[in-house]
């Protein structure tokens, strides 16, 4: 079966007064139809520009989008941005933000906004769409439905938003969901709400999710396959449970050794990554993560890292991996993963 | 809304009542009275004219005899014109007045709203860099400026056109209000160009954009809809304080054109300590820039939710 989506190679570049930045250098995936796809890596990786690029959405100029193809039901989307001549977004592709509090129209209710997106892909009657809407409203389980629908966004609570915002995504039934820190702006137990709510419609539904987050707790609860991003460039990928007990890159592990745990038995501090990412106005030529890495051996210094296949759908960008190494790899992998 | 509205309407009250209270012990404060302007009175005819005006008796007693009057909505006779009532003078020239005052402001909002959103579109390119020059001008040009500027160019177009298209200066038709109004709203009208400009450009970068765009609206609907009206609020805003900026910008104005509006009357009533019709102009335009001021208000709240249900 060929996948839903498939994304190629995409570069993007920001003109900034400093130069240029290259934001995302060369990422490509796929996302098969019903599953959900996460994207972690800390801020400034790229996560949040490579689905932008995809959209549409990122500000040109200053943003360049230099190379890449994101084919969508055949047509490469970043090109055309539309297929049957109709716009892809909010049509088949939903999407919701990092903050609902400021990702919704001040001056517009709620029930208007969302009936906007099927007034123009399905051109319903505004009538006929707010009715929609207010079917739609009560998918997300806000209560009163057709009181809300009138209301605007200063009188709804941030979960609420949150679930509008949702609601707004997926009035014209998209394939993909793309959700954008969904949760970051909200407390834990509307973030657990949020999740479940996006789970449970997933279900229904069967569409697929690309979740942007850089909360590991979330990618468990949500994710079938994980792209571990650093630097603009993919470092990790794999099934969930691939890159959680078996990851394969330095960085994986760091990010793992930053979680937080709420374990009874866990009285060891937090381990931070020392330093910080590479200047990416000039990318270094070889591993991004070198500077940082606690295993980094000469040869990352200079040389850009292949991509090793290790099993099926699991890779990842480190030259540990390679067959010429001192070190044995799966074995430093292993005991790492293994340590408490 | 309503009781929104009554609630400002009854806060204007107040207000007014303060600035008539403050125009009164002002101008009885000030050294000198009307009656002193006339060359020797023998105190007799003084004193009959004092009990006329009712300047004989204590000052609260005036102070009480005004308010009461004014209430009925009299403000009494002149001192120095003849047997004219202040409420005639108000009655014949405020029109004048608030026609030439209204149409600059809705020419400032109109202009302003227009050339605000045209320079955000075109940023940095030829007319965004064209009009913002025009808008430094219009800011720090004095209005008297452009009066003068703005007759001279009428003649010229006159004489191009080899017949009166706009009058120099006068009342009466509407080509008479068309270059004064302009005129005098101009500086108004660029300081909301800028405003309005800014106002776009931060709205442009705004999450909900973010979100219209990735919802796949038509760009002419995200600006329709989504834009223009969250950046049209601070211009809104400040518009209630243009129209006192206007007002009294219309003194002047109306002055170089020779229009007869109230302006004329309030200056000249000031340098002959006119009592009556000071008061009753101050008061007078006091209480429209109030109302005015209501008027935005309330048009505020139907274009700002989150201020209607306050």
């Amino acid at each position: 079966m060929s996948p839903l989506l498939q994304v190629n190679d995409l570069r993007v570049e920001f003109d900034t007064y400093g130069g240029t930045v290259q934001a995302v250098r060369g990422v490509s995936f796929s996302l098969d139809k019903g599953k959900t796809l996460a994207i972690v890596g800390e801020s400034g990786c790229g996560k949040s520009v490579t689905v932008q690029s995809i959209m549409g959405l990122i500000p040109m100029p200053p943003g360049r989008i230099t190379s890449g193809t994101a084919m969508l039901d055949g047509v490469d989307v970043i090109a055309e941005k539309k297929i049957d001549g109709k716009d892809i977004r909010g049509r088949l592709v939903g999407m919701i933000f990092q903050d609902p509090m400021t990702s919704l129209n001040p001056t517009m209710t709620i029930g208007d906004q969302i009936a906007e997106t099927l007034q123009v892909h399905q051109g319903m009657s505004h009538r006929a769409a707010f009715s929609r809407a207010i079917e739609l409203i009560d998918m997300t389980r806000i209560p009163e439905a057709a009181k809300r629908a009138r209301q605007y966004p200063f009188e709804f609570s941030g979960g609420m938003l949150q679930r509008s915002m949702i609601a707004m995504s997926l009035a014209c039934e998209p394939l993909i969901l793309v959700a954008d820190e969904p949760t970051t702006a909200l407390d834990v137990t509307i973030q657990a709400q949020i999740l479940d709510l996006m789970g449970d419609l997933q279900r229904e539904r069967g569409m697929a999710i690309i979740l942007i987050t850089h909360d590991l707790g979330v990618v468990a609860r949500m994710a079938d396959e994980v792209l571990v991003m650093y630097a603009g460039e993919v470092v990790e990928k794999g099934g969930v449970d691939d890159v959680f007990y078996r990851s394969a890159h330095p960085y994986t592990l760091g990010l793992k050794a930053a979680m937080p745990s709420n374990r009874d038995d866990s009285v060891q501090e937090l381990t931070p990554i020392d330093g910080s990412p590479p200047d990416l106005f000039a990318p270094p030529a070889g591993c991004g993560y070198f500077a940082r890495c606690p295993y980094a051996m000469q040869a990352c210094e200079h040389n850009h890292p292949e991509s090793f296949d290790l099993h099926a759908d699991h890779f990842a960008r480190c030259w540990l991996h390679h067959e010429d190494c001192d070190v044995d790899a799966a074995d430093v992998f292993r005991k790492i993963s293994e340590s408490p | 809304m309503l009781l929104y509205t009554v609630k400002r309407l009854i806060q204007g009250i107040v207000t007014v009542w303060f600035i008539a209270t403050a125009t009164f012990f002002a101008m009885h404060g000030v050294p000198g009275d009307p009656l002193m302007n006339d060359k020797a009175v023998k105190p007799e005819i003084r004193a009959n004219l004092e009990a006329r005006y009712g300047l004989d008796k204590p000052i609260h007693m005036q102070y009480w005899i005004y308010l009461k009057n004014m209430a009925s909505g009299d403000f009494g006779i002149s001192f120095t014109q003849q047997n004219r009532e202040v409420n005639d003078i108000i009655r014949e020239h405020f029109k004048v007045s608030a026609t030439l005052g209204i149409l600059a402001i809705v020419f400032a909002a109109l202009g302003g709203i227009l050339w605000g959103a045209l320079t955000a579109l075109y940023r940095n390119r030829a007319p965004d860099i064209v009009i913002m020059f025009l808008v430094i001008l219009g800011i720090s040009v004095p209005g008297f400026v452009f009066a003068a500027l703005g007759q001279l160019s009428v003649v010229e177009i006159n004489d191009w056109l080899g017949f009166t298209l706009f009058p120099v200066a006068g009342w009466g038709t509407v080509q008479h209000m068309i270059v004064p109004s302009m005129v005098l709203g101009l500086g108004t009208m660029a300081f909301l160009t800028r405003l309005m400009r800014s106002s776009m450009l931060e709205i442009a970068n705004s999450d909900f954009i973010r979100t219209a765009r990735s919802k796949g609206l038509p760009v002419t609907r995200i600006l329709r809809k989504h834009q223009l009206r969250n950046a049209i609020l601070p211009v809104i805003t400040v518009l209630g304080p243009s129209i006192a900026a206007i007002t009294t910008g219309g003194f002047v104005v109306e002055l170089v054109f020779a229009i007869p509006g109230l302006g004329r009357y309030f200056v000249q009533a000031v340098q002959q300590s006119d009592y009556t019709v000071i008061m009753g102009t101050t008061v007078f335009y006091g209480a429209f820039l109030v109302f005015m001021v209501i008027v935005v208000d309330v048009i505020y709240g139907f274009v700002d939710p989150r201020v209607r249900l306050e």
